[in-house]
């Protein structure tokens, strides 16, 4: 489903090039549920970003569900994020000024979807986060974890393959996290792909495998256990 | 389209979005309004004068000491004599008033003597057989005044009683419209006037009048009096010429003359320029008044969408991981501003039409065409797309991964 080789992201300034990812190889299979972990400024918010298409990378290969992605245009990578891959931000990044239905029908809209199954589909999703009567609500009237659910929905209402999430529970207290999580789950059992970054190890061990960045590599902690001296170590720059 | 959607966010930010529309109301109702009086003004100014202006000189001459009529009579026709004797001049002849000139006399017409209400409002030009060639009229029925028909008239003479006079083609219309003017008489004052002439067309002195911009009468007198003006004609290019020229032969025929300093000797199109200058003044400050009406309500537009799109900023990135394209984004911001400046054309033309219903109750303005109020909005609304362009532009350009930005 989602396959970086030999990829690295670099970034440039006039005087100094900073590694992000550098060598970053990793194969999620169709359907896996996986957890990707490391210190901050180790390059997983940069892994996800490129994954779900958003940012472009310096070198390497990215397979997204069997697509060689580096020589896509602008509007062929909107198009896929809009198809193929559902977002879930660790600040629920709903639109303020638009309520709980029309948030959700966001990308749907941009899919160009006609109007009543637009509306089938939101509610659907909404139904399935427990939040219908919540349709008229707008963001800044509901609670974090209701926000958290609205954008689950979001993701869900496009039937995406993929499912990319940034720290979902960072923003919520431990009940609120619960239901997320669970919901996550329930999405993945019915065979999405979920990709989910996270410092917590508690929600980490709930993934069927974990990937471990550090300094913008993946560290396979089961062969190769390795301390890390500092833990906010930010990655490698090289001059 | 995105219309919904766009409608209730605008909901959220109602300050920014009802100031643009008062404001593109506002411009749309004064620059309708503007243009309808600079056009008025324009037409004004370019309506034909019926002379043939280019080579054309008036100069003004007043003499000095007391003299009686019939001197002023010898005196007047000797100046006419030096004038068109000077080298570069095609004719020359004597007149109390020139068009446009804004002094001149007016008088009533009737079509029968013992009619109570004239027939019409006429200006009166005192002309001889000169007088056509002079201005370069255009003669379309009848016949010119000859040297016999021309008489003296002293400025005691209280009563004008021309055997024969030349009208315009309006004058004759109106009197006339179904049958030609030629040959049929009609009473100034209460003398009895037989129409032999018609010239297509005559200013009056003055303009604005409501009986008409060319109503004239040509009448064959020679003013006696101490105040006359000379008109004359030029040959193609010997216009500055003659200007300096002509006063100078007249003082050297005769000293006992004032030729004021200031309008004295003036082309006709200077004549023209003074008499337009208060409708050209007033087309200009509307014209200045539209341009920045209209630079500042594209400023505001400019202002505000760039204000938006630098809060919308997280908000663009999100829509932009979500699958919009940079075309949904700018289409996004134009649509936005083309519902918003629908809002103020709306509310616009309402107020345009208001105002011009206004002026026509305290200024007696005519009624405002609907072509200006469809055609300031359609400016409008072009004119806030052309505005929200550059800024919509720079939103297309927000890249997706703004939404995992933290703001």
């Amino acid at each position: 489903m989602l396959k970086m080789t030999h990829l690295s992201k670099v970034y440039r300034t006039e005087v100094v090039e900073t590694y992000a990812l550098r060598d970053f190889n990793i194969d999620v299979k169709e359907g896996e549920f996986v957890a990707v972990t490391g210190p901050s400024g180790s390059g997983k918010t940069t892994f996800l970003t490129i994954a779900g298409l958003l940012e472009t990378f310096s070198g390497g290969e990215y397979h997204l569900d069997g697509i060689e992605v580096s020589n896509l245009n602008d509007n062929a990578r909107s198009k896929i994020r809009n198809e193929k891959i559902g977002f879930i931000f660790q600040a629920f990044n709903l639109i303020p000024d638009l309520n709980v239905f029309d948030n959700i029908e966001v990308p749907l809209r941009y899919r160009g979807m006609k109007g009543a199954e637009r509306k089938q589909r939101i509610m659907e999703s909404l139904e399935r986060v427990g939040l219908v009567s919540r349709a008229k609500h707008y963001p800044a009237e509901l609670s974090g974890g209701q926000q958290q659910r609205v954008a689950i929905a979001r993701a869900l209402a496009g039937g995406p393959r993929l499912l990319l999430a940034d720290e979902p529970t960072g923003n919520l207290d431990t009940q609120m996290a619960r239901s997320v999580l669970e919901l996550i789950e329930d999405i993945h059992r019915d065979g999405a792909t979920i990709v989910m970054v996270t410092h917590d190890p508690e929600l980490a061990a709930r993934a069927q495998r974990n990937v471990h960045i550090i300094d913008g590599q993946v560290v396979d902690l089961a062969e190769e256990p390795r301390f890390h001296t500092h833990a906010d170590a930010a990655a490698q720059t090289h001059p | 389209m995105q219309i919904k959607p766009i409608l209730t966010a605008l909901r959220h930010h109602k300050a920014g979005t009802v100031l643009i529309v008062v404001q593109i109301a506002l411009t749309l109702a004064i620059v309708c309004n503007a243009l309808f009086i600079i056009h008025q003004r324009v037409a004004q100014l370019s309506q034909p004068s019926g002379l043939e202006e280019a080579n054309l000189i008036r100069i003004q001459n007043q003499w000095v000491g007391k003299a009686d009529d019939k001197a002023y009579g010898s005196l007047m026709a000797t100046d006419l004599a030096t004038l068109r004797r000077l080298p570069g001049v095609a004719d020359a002849y004597a007149t109390n008033s020139v068009p446009l000139s804004g002094g001149g006399w007016s008088m009533s017409l009737r079509l029968k003597a013992d009619q109570s209400a004239p027939s019409a409002q006429t200006a009166i030009y005192f002309s001889d057989d000169h007088t056509l060639s002079t201005l370069g009229l255009k003669l379309v029925a009848g016949r010119n005044f000859r040297a016999d028909d021309i008489r003296p008239m002293s400025a005691k003479d209280d009563l004008l009683h021309p055997a024969v006079i030349i009208v315009t083609r309006t004058l004759a219309d109106k009197l006339f419209p179904t049958s030609t003017a030629v040959g049929k008489t009609v009473y100034l004052a209460n003398h009895v006037s037989t129409i032999i002439g018609v010239v297509e067309r005559m200013q009056t002195p003055w303009l604005g009048m409501s009986w008409g911009s060319a109503a004239s009468t040509l009448v064959p007198f020679r003013l006696l009096t101490d105040g006359t003006n000379y008109v004359i004609r030029t040959q193609p290019g010997q216009l500055d010429r003659v200007r300096r020229s002509a006063p100078e032969a007249l003082f050297a025929q005769n000293r006992m003359r004032v030729i004021p300093d200031q309008h004295g000797v003036e082309t006709f199109r200077q004549i023209r320029a003074d008499a337009y200058a208060s409708d050209r003044g007033m087309a200009i400050l509307m014209a200045v008044i539209c341009v920045m009406l209209l630079a500042i309500t594209a400023a505001g537009i400019v202002g505000l969408t760039s204000f938006w799109v630098g809060q919308r900023r997280k908000q663009i990135g999100v829509r932009r991981a979500l699958g919009a394209t940079r075309g949904d984004i700018l289409s996004y911001f134009l649509t936005e501003n083309l519902l918003i400046g629908m809002g103020g054309v709306l509310l616009g033309i309402a107020l345009a039409i208001g105002l011009n219903l206004w002026m026509v109750t305290r200024f007696e303005m005519q009624h405002l065409s609907l072509w200006y109020v469809l055609a300031g909005a359609v400016a409008l609304l072009l004119l806030g797309q052309g505005a929200v362009l550059a800024p919509a532009l720079r939103a297309s350009r927000v890249p997706p991964v703004e939404a995992t930005r933290s703001v």
